[in-house]
């Protein structure tokens, strides 16, 4: 079977730190880090949600979702973006022309404008890692370890394993493209 | 453009002072020039890591801003204006100054003020060295916020550190603990950072995380259930747990029949340990217990006898209590109700809290330093720590204590064992040293490894009253930070990247930082200035091989557990210590405490009425804010964009985090017409300090805080440090040393006025 690359993200154990971030631009010289770290719900990143003490706070790390069906590629109109065997959503720096039709296409705000190089950025999963046979960079550089990359399609997989697990979800899965990236939710608390 | 050249990747260490994680770091180096860096491989995977702040470290080798050269000041203390000098000058000017100043004083008027060195180990042990052979004073810096815990810990378990014995078994147990209880620190953002990973395991494992904070921390985002406490009062929620726990009979016996002072009678006429020889008995100075059986008294080391735990005995008409008894005595003052009154957590929590601790199979006990800086944090920790042990939740000793402690430290302590080696002071003891010459006088500084204006209590003070009294000051520094400005002279250090050290972190591992690089500039190692500087002053012998020399003379401690572990070999990659003690196992060693037991009841503080963990009230965090005219409680967390005031100057981080902010909470604030984004001022009467309102619910109602760490320029007045008090404890001064009780601050906050000229 066709391999399908993808990502869960554990929400428990993400911390919010935003190494993922920092990691990714060092990376990837992006003109911001391409994973960026949400506070869930919250008036502002890095504060709760609620009345204290009775207080959430969960971090959303989001970034491409390299998706089964992806907009982006369909309405490139270079052929920058294409999606690859491995399942990757791949933009070639050196097609994209800077016309950010992709930007509009995308639902899920995952592509930015570069405004220095004139062209659009986003996550490639560490591609040129991914083909050394290297995890992606954030994915190593995760302090909370709440990334975890793998085959979706290989149902043996851990991360089939944590995919199957009861209350993973995608963002918006009504655009219907399909993400591959998942996420674990975090714990509810248990209380004393 | 780039040129072809391939990187080769060199394995290092970044020893920021970030809580001894010391990471591994792969260098990725292109011909001289370190292009990245990346997590480096550990045998043990859990350990391969990095933070946001050590992708970052580039930044700080390569920032524009790098001190550069030596420079001595050429204007007002303060000003920032400095010269150029050769290293030669600088140095040498040091030498006779010094020299001039220890024959006016004496040399014990040259005073090194080390601070963190981190991980490191030869770059602080240089200085030692130096401070040991010219006979000089040592400011040790546990005082700066860190020697409260070793004070509490000192009393109850006699050793510096409580963590193994509270918290070892998360690094060696396979099991996960029935209960965590994470209480007054923060490792989702700071330190205890290594221990984040193995409490979220053990959550995965099914543990109960509990977490206990004036602030909803990322710690109590992942917690099972959150306590708000009110700042200060932790030893006053330690006894409400105690209430219940013995209330309800779930105290562990047997634990503390074993190994704690809790069956020894305590005579209630003197506060003293009945003694053997107090009712005629043969072994002296032993500790007498009441045996149920023979229903009489006898020393602690008679055979075949059933010690009381609790009760009242009179014993050669001397009226005598079970220490226990004395505990649990004083718990009674605290039931439910009375407890929710002073801590802010309701009566009911507490009652839940203690009904879960004293019922569960095990509970591990996480703290840390923060929960200590308050006016009797010392107090704070022995009151958890006898929650620990009175529900028998101490592990195994962790022989040592500390990684450190197998290493070769002799020849850095005492140089020359023929002679007499430095004078040690505390830091805050440093402020009467130099301002009113007791108990001796101190009159030029050396300042490595801290920033010391910005990170010392009562800021203030320190420029109006402290600088102007030292006749020399000296700072090692990467950057001018606002100490740097009030140096003399000013002496460019290596960023970690430019010099090697010995890193006997992460625990069970040691490593190498090896030299990825040239320095950059005219930037030196401490070792290399400290070399230099010995050599002027006539002890260059001493410092012969500079930082590799060190390096294995400090490992040669003949240490069985470092067995086999030279520099050639750490080359390669970190190495464990040949003997790792278990720590999730019975306790097999005596305690270092007089008794050799926990002393739930220390006997020699019974004079300051602390023999036994009592709630005092603190120096300034009002417990009942009401009519106050400083109501709110200022603290001071720690923030994953800086260690310390490390990192404070890096763009990338200053990107995701500008400026300071001053966290309240939306009550206080609305009271205070303050909305979120308003400049506001924080002042009690020693300063004002003006920064940014961030109102938001992650901070009790009552209690403000800014993350610690800002420069002083970083403010639009004031700092987090010019709020803070210099008051020593003097209890702590007697156990071991005084600390700066930087969470023990009154404050009041208004909306910022222009002040009209």
């Amino acid at each position: 079977m066709k391999k399908r690359l993808g990502l869960v993200i554990d929400q428990e154990r993400c911390i919010g730190c935003e190494a993922c971030t920092v990691a990714c631009k060092i990376e990837n010289h992006g003109i911001k880090g391409w994973i960026r770290v949400k506070t869930q719900n919250a008036p502002r990143k890095d504060t709760p949600d609620g009345r204290f003490p009775d207080l959430r706070m969960h971090f959303l790390p989001v970034l491409c979702n390299h998706c089964e069906n992806p907009p982006c590629v369909d309405a490139c109109p270079v052929e920058a973006l294409t999606k690859r065997n491995d399942g990757l959503v791949f933009l070639e720096d050196e097609k994209c022309d800077g016309c950010r039709i992709c930007l509009e296409a995308c639902p899920y705000d995952a592509i930015i404008f570069n405004p220095k190089k004139e062209k659009a950025e986003k996550c490639n999963l560490c591609a040129h890692r991914i083909d050394r046979g290297l995890e992606p960079f954030c994915v190593i550089c995760c302090e909370g370890q709440a990334i975890h990359i793998g085959d979706l399609n290989d149902p043996a997989g851990r991360i089939s394993q944590l995919v199957s697990k009861p209350a993973t979800f995608q963002r918006n899965p009504e655009t219907g493209t399909n993400p591959s990236v998942y996420y674990r939710p975090p714990q509810q608390p248990r209380g004393l | 453009m780039a040129s072809n050249q391939k990187t080769r990747p060199v394995r290092t260490v970044c020893p920021a002072h970030c809580g001894i994680d010391a990471c591994g770091i792969l260098a990725h180096v292109k011909e001289d020039r370190v292009v990245k860096v990346a997590p480096a491989d550990f045998p043990n995977p859990r350990y391969r890591r990095i933070c946001l702040r050590g992708l970052s470290s580039l930044e700080i080798t390569y920032h524009p801003d790098r001190l550069k050269y030596p420079m001595k000041r050429a204007g007002e203390r303060g000003s920032g204006n400095f010269e150029r000098i050769t290293w030669d000058e600088a140095l040498g000017s040091i030498a006779e100054k010094f020299k001039a100043i220890a024959t006016k004083y004496g040399w014990p008027a040259v005073a090194w003020v080390l601070g963190g060195p981190g991980a490191g180990t030869t770059k602080f042990g240089a200085y030692l060295r130096l401070a040991s052979l010219t006979r000089s004073t040592r400011v040790s810096a546990w005082g700066y916020g860190d020697s409260a815990l070793p004070c509490g810990s000192r009393v109850l378990f006699g050793s510096q550190f409580p963590y193994a014995f509270l918290f070892g078994s998360l690094f060696s147990s396979s099991s996960a603990p029935e209960i965590l209880v994470v209480w007054g620190a923060n490792p989702g953002e700071s330190q205890p950072l290594n221990l984040m990973r193995p409490i979220m395991d053990a959550k995965e494992k099914g543990a109960l995380l509990i977490v206990i904070d004036p602030r909803f921390t990322v710690t109590a985002s992942k917690a099972d259930a959150y306590l708000g406490v009110k700042p200060g009062t932790d030893t006053a929620l330690s006894l409400g747990l105690m209430n219940v726990i013995f209330r309800e009979n779930f105290q562990d016996d047997a634990f503390i029949q074993k190994h704690t002072v809790g069956p020894y009678l305590v005579r209630t006429d003197t506060g003293e340990f009945l003694r053997a020889k107090d009712i005629g008995l043969q072994d002296g100075m032993d500790y007498i217990i009441w045996d149920i059986v023979s229903e009489s008294p006898r020393s602690r080391s008679t055979a075949n006898v059933k010690p009381a735990t609790s009760g009242t005995f009179t014993v050669n008409g001397v009226a005598c209590k079970t220490s226990l008894q004395l505990l649990m005595d004083l718990a009674a003052e605290y039931p439910p109700a009375r407890t929710a009154e002073i801590t802010g957590i309701s009566s009911d929590i507490i009652t839940r809290l203690a009904l879960r601790i004293g019922s569960a199979k095990s509970v591990t006990f996480v703290t840390h330093m923060g929960f200590t800086r308050t006016y009797h944090g010392d107090i704070s920790l022995r009151a958890l720590g006898t929650v620990a042990a009175v529900t028998g939740n101490v592990s195994a000793t962790f022989r040592g204590g500390h990684l450190p402690a197998v290493l070769n430290w002799k020849p850095f302590l005492h140089a020359d064992p023929q002679k007499p080696s430095y004078t040690r002071m505390g830091i805050l003891q440093l402020y009467d040293a130099v301002t009113s010459g007791k108990p001796y006088p101190v009159k030029a500084v050396w300042f490595s490894f801290i920033n010391f204006l910005n990170q010392c209590a009562d800021s203030g003070k320190i420029a109006n009253e402290f600088f102007p009294e030292l006749e020399f000051i000296v700072s090692t520094d990467l950057f001018m930070t606002p100490t740097a400005r009030y140096a003399d002279i000013l002496l460019p250090v290596c960023s970690y990247l430019e010099f090697s050290d010995l890193i006997p972190f992460p625990y069970p591992y040691l490593q190498l930082q090896q030299k990825v690089m040239t320095p950059l500039y005219e930037s030196k190692s401490d070792v290399d200035i400290a070399a230099e500087l010995a050599g002027r002053l006539g002890f260059s012998e001493y410092f012969d091989g500079g930082e590799e020399s060190f390096i294995d003379l400090i490992l040669a401690s003949e240490d069985p557990s470092l067995e086999g572990i030279t520099r050639e070999k750490l080359k390669q990659g970190p190495m464990p210590l040949k003997f790792i003690p278990k720590m999730d196992q019975e306790i097999d060693i005596p305690f270092s405490t007089p008794s050799g037991k926990i002393e739930i009841y220390s006997e020699k503080l019974r004079g300051v009425g602390q023999a036994l963990p009592v709630f005092l009230e603190h120096l300034e965090t009002p417990l009942k804010p009401e009519g106050k005219k400083y109501p709110l409680a200022f603290i001071q967390g720690h923030s994953r964009f800086r260690t310390h005031s490390m990192y404070a100057n890096v763009t990338s981080l200053l990107e995701f985090n500008p400026e300071p902010v001053l966290e309240i909470n939306p009550r206080d604030a609305q009271e205070r017409n303050i909305a979120d984004e308003d400049p506001v001022t924080v002042f009690n009467d020693r300063a004002r300090t003006t920064l940014r309102a961030r109102v938001t619910e992650g901070v009790r109602p009552g209690v403000v805080n800014i993350s610690e760490g800002w420069w002083i320029d970083q403010f639009k007045e004031g700092s987090v440090n010019h709020l803070t008090h210099a008051v020593m404890n003097p209890v702590q001064e007697k156990i071991y040393e005084p600390n700066m009780h930087m969470n023990d601050v009154a404050v009041e906050v208004i909306k910022y006025q222009e002040v009209e000229s």
